[in-house]
C-alpha cells in the first residue's frame, strides 16, 4: 500500500470562456511510500500546489485518479487521518490560537479532554503556548506558519500535507519546523513537502519530484538526483605532474587548486584505465569520490534544460 | 453529518458575533425593551390597562394586547432584516477565500455539510436576534397587561423563516459569484420593493389590469418570488392573532424557493474548483 498514489492526475483550467486552456498538471503518475517525507519541487506555477489540492479534493482533476492510503481522494472521509497546512492560510482574526486548533481538531473528530491534551502539546512543540490565548490577528507570518504546522497535526494525521511552511520564519524557527517534521517521520507519518527552499528540501526529504509547468522532470532520491554521472574527483600525493598526458576521447582531466584531479570518463573502464596509468608512473593515488552536485544545482539545470526543449 | 453541520452552524454565530452589527442590533432591542418599560411606567399607560380590563372581554384585552406587541414588534423585526442581510451576505464569500477554504475543505466534511452548516448559522443568528427582541416585548407587555398572548411568540418563527428565504438567495449568489454584493442587493430588492409591489398587485391591482400578458408575467412574477412581504405582513399577524396560519399559499411558494435555491446552492458549490 502507497500513502499517495496517482494514476495521470491531470487538471486543465479553461479561462475566457472556455477559449483558452492551461494545462496546470499533466498526466502525474506518482506512489509515495508510507513512512517517508516527499518533497515536491518546481518553479512557481508548476504545479504542486494544484496537485496537493487535487489530492485533498480541493479542485477535482479532469483526468486520471488519485488514492490517498488507498482510499480514493474523493472520500472526503479519508481526510480524518490527513493533515494539511495550506501556503497563505488564513484563520478568522477574531480567534484565538488555542480556538483555531479548538475548531480544527472537533472538525477532525477530535474532542473533549483528547483535543486539550493534543493542543498544549503542540502548542508547545511550535513554541506558542504563551500565545494560545491571544487573538491570531496578532500574530506575525512566523507565529502563524508555526500555528498552522500545529494545526496540521491536530488530529495525529498519518499523512501530512504542507505547503511551504517555512514561509516567512526565522532560521531557528526553520530549524525547529524541520526537526517537528523529522520526528513526525520518525513516527512512520508520510509527509509531502512543497518548498523553494531546495537546501532544507534536501536536508529533510527522502525522495523528490521536480516538476515544471504542469509535468513531472524527474523522481527520485535526493542521492539519485545529485550524483554526478561518471564524475570523479582524484585526490593524488604528488601535486606537480603532466596531467594532459592521460587525457583522451574516453577521459577529460582537469586539474584543481589544490592539485587534485577533477575526471570525467564515459564509463567505470575508461576510469580504471586512468587508474592503471597513474600507477604505472608511480603517482600515489589518496582517494577517488564520485562528484555530486548540489540539489540546487541539478534544480536549475533540470528546468533550464525543460524550458529548452519547450521552446 | 449533524455533529458536522452543528460545527459549521455554531462557527458561524461566533463569526457573526464577532462582527458588530449583530451586537448592535442586540444593542438596538435591548434599548427598545427598556425604553418600553420605561413608557409603560411613566406614561400614563395604566388607565388604558384599567380600561381594557374593565371591558371584562378577553377578546378586546386579547386585541389591545396584540396590537400594541405588533406595532412595537414590526419596526424592530423590519429593521433586524436589514441589518441580518448586510451583516450575513459575506459568510458564504468570507468561507469560500483563498487560504480558508482550502483549510475546510481538507477536513474530513462534506462541502453539503459545510454549506448547509453556514447556512443555519446564519438563521440561527438572527432567530436568537428576534427570539430577544420577541421575548421581550411579550414579557413586558403581558405583565402589564396581565394577558399573556402566546401566540405572539410565533411572530419570532415567521420573521426567521422570511429571513431564511431571503437568505437562501444570498447563500445561492454569493455561491455563484463568490462575492457578497449582488446576494444583498437581489435580497434588498425582493424584502424593499418587489415582494410588497406583488403583493399590493395580487390584492389591489390584479382586477383593474386589462393587458392578458402583462397579467399572466405578474402572476408568474408573484408565485415565483418569495413572499417576504406577506410573511412578515399578514401572516405573522394573524399568527399573533391566534388565528393560525390563514394561507398557506405564500408559506408554500416561498418554502419551495428556498428548498429549490438551496439545493442549486449546494450543486454548485460542489462542482467548484477552489
Amino acid at each position: 500500500m502507497f500513502a499517495i498514489e496517482t494514476n495521470s492526475l491531470s487538471k486543465i483550467y479553461s479561462t475566457s470562456f472556455g477559449k483558452k486552456k492551461v494545462n496546470a498538471l499533466s498526466d502525474i503518475s506518482l506512489k509515495i511510500s508510507p513512512g517517508t517525507i516527499f518533497g515536491l519541487l518546481g518553479p512557481n506555477g508548476a504545479g504542486k500546489t494544484t496537485f496537493v489540492k487535487l489530492l485533498l479534493g480541493i479542485t477535482y482533476p479532469t483526468f486520471g485518479s488519485g488514492l490517498l492510503l488507498n482510499k480514493p481522494v474523493s472520500n472526503y472521509l479519508v481526510k480524518k487521518k490527513v493533515g494539511y497546512l495550506p501556503e497563505n492560510h488564513k484563520y478568522p482574526p477574531y480567534l484565538k490560537g488555542r480556538d483555531v486548533l479548538k475548531f480544527f481538531g472537533r472538525l477532525s473528530g477530535i474532542s473533549g479532554k483528547e483535543l486539550e491534551v493534543k493542543i498544549g502539546e503542540l502548542l508547545n512543540a511550535v513554541k506558542l503556548t504563551e500565545w494560545g490565548n491571544v487573538k491570531v490577528k496578532a500574530y506575525s507570518k512566523g507565529m502563524m506558519q508555526r500555528l498552522g504546522l500545529a494545526q496540521a497535526l491536530i488530529n495525529d494525521p498519518e499523512l501530512i500535507f504542507l505547503d511551504e511552511p517555512t514561509d516567512g520564519v526565522d532560521p531557528i524557527g526553520r530549524k525547529e519546523i524541520r526537526d517537528i517534521l523529522i520526528e513526525q517521520k520518525s513516527k512512520s507519518k508520510t509527509i509531502l513537502l512543497n518548498s523553494h527552499l531546495l537546501s532544507e528540501v534536501e536536508m529533510i526529504t527522502d525522495r523528490v519530484g521536480i516538476l515544471n509547468k504542469g509535468k513531472l522532470l524527474r523522481e527520485g532520491s535526493v542521492k539519485e538526483l545529485t550524483e554526478k554521472k561518471e564524475e570523479y574527483k582524484i585526490k593524488l600525493v604528488e601535486t606537480e605532474y603532466n596531467y594532459g598526458k592521460y587525457s583522451d576521447q574516453n577521459t577529460l582531466i582537469a586539474k584543481n587548486s589544490d592539485g587534485s584531479l577533477s575526471v570525467k570518463v564515459n564509463d567505470v573502464t575508461s576510469l580504471n584505465l586512468l587508474v592503471d596509468a597513474l600507477r604505472k608512473d608511480n603517482i600515489l593515488i589518496k582517494e577517488i569520490e564520485l562528484q555530486k552536485s548540489t540539489l540546487e544545482e541539478m534544480f536549475i539545470s533540470l528546468i533550464n534544460e525543460s524550458e529548452k526543449n519547450s521552446l | 453529518m449533524i455533529k458536522n453541520v452543528w460545527l459549521i452552524t455554531l462557527f458561524t454565530l461566533r463569526e457573526a458575533m464577532a462582527r458588530k452589527v449583530f451586537l448592535f442590533f442586540a444593542g438596538i432591542s435591548l434599548i427598545a425593551l427598556l425604553g418600553l418599560i420605561l413608557v409603560f411606567s411613566v406614561v400614563g399607560i395604566d388607565t388604558f390597562v384599567d380600561i381594557a380590563n374593565q371591558s371584562g372581554s378577553k377578546g378586546v384585552i386579547r386585541e389591545v394586547v396584540n396590537s400594541i406587541q405588533l406595532i412595537i414588534i414590526n419596526p424592530l423585526a423590519g429593521l433586524c432584516l436589514l441589518l441580518a442581510i448586510f451583516s450575513s451576505a459575506s459568510f458564504v464569500p468570507s468561507m469560500m477565500e483563498k487560504g480558508n477554504i482550502d483549510l475546510l475543505l481538507s477536513k474530513p466534511i462534506s462541502r453539503d455539510q459545510l454549506l448547509l452548516g453556514k447556512y443555519f448559522g446564519g438563521i440561527l443568528v438572527v432567530f436568537l436576534n428576534i427570539l430577544f427582541l420577541v421575548i421581550g416585548i411579550w414579557i413586558i407587555v403581558s405583565l402589564k397587561f396581565a394577558y399573556w398572548n402566546y401566540s405572539f411568540l410565533y411572530v419570532s418563527i415567521t420573521i426567521t423563516f422570511a429571513f431564511a428565504v431571503l437568505y437562501s438567495i444570498i447563500v445561492l449568489l454569493g455561491v455563484a459569484t463568490r462575492g457578497s454584493i449582488l446576494g444583498m442587493m437581489i435580497a434588498y430588492f425582493i424584502f424593499i420593493l418587489l415582494s410588497p409591489l406583488l403583493y399590493a398587485y395580487f390584492v389591489e391591482f390584479k382586477s383593474v389590469i386589462e393587458n392578458d400578458v402583462l397579467k399572466a408575467f405578474l402572476d408568474g412574477l408573484y408565485y415565483i418570488v418569495p413572499k417576504t412581504s406577506e410573511l412578515t405582513g399578514i401572516i405573522t399577524i394573524n399568527l399573533a392573532a391566534g388565528k393560525g396560519v390563514t394561507e398557506y399559499q405564500p408559506v408554500l411558494t416561498s418554502l419551495i424557493f428556498l428548498i429549490l435555491a438551496i439545493g442549486f446552492s449546494i450543486y454548485l458549490f460542489r462542482k467548484k474548483d477552489f
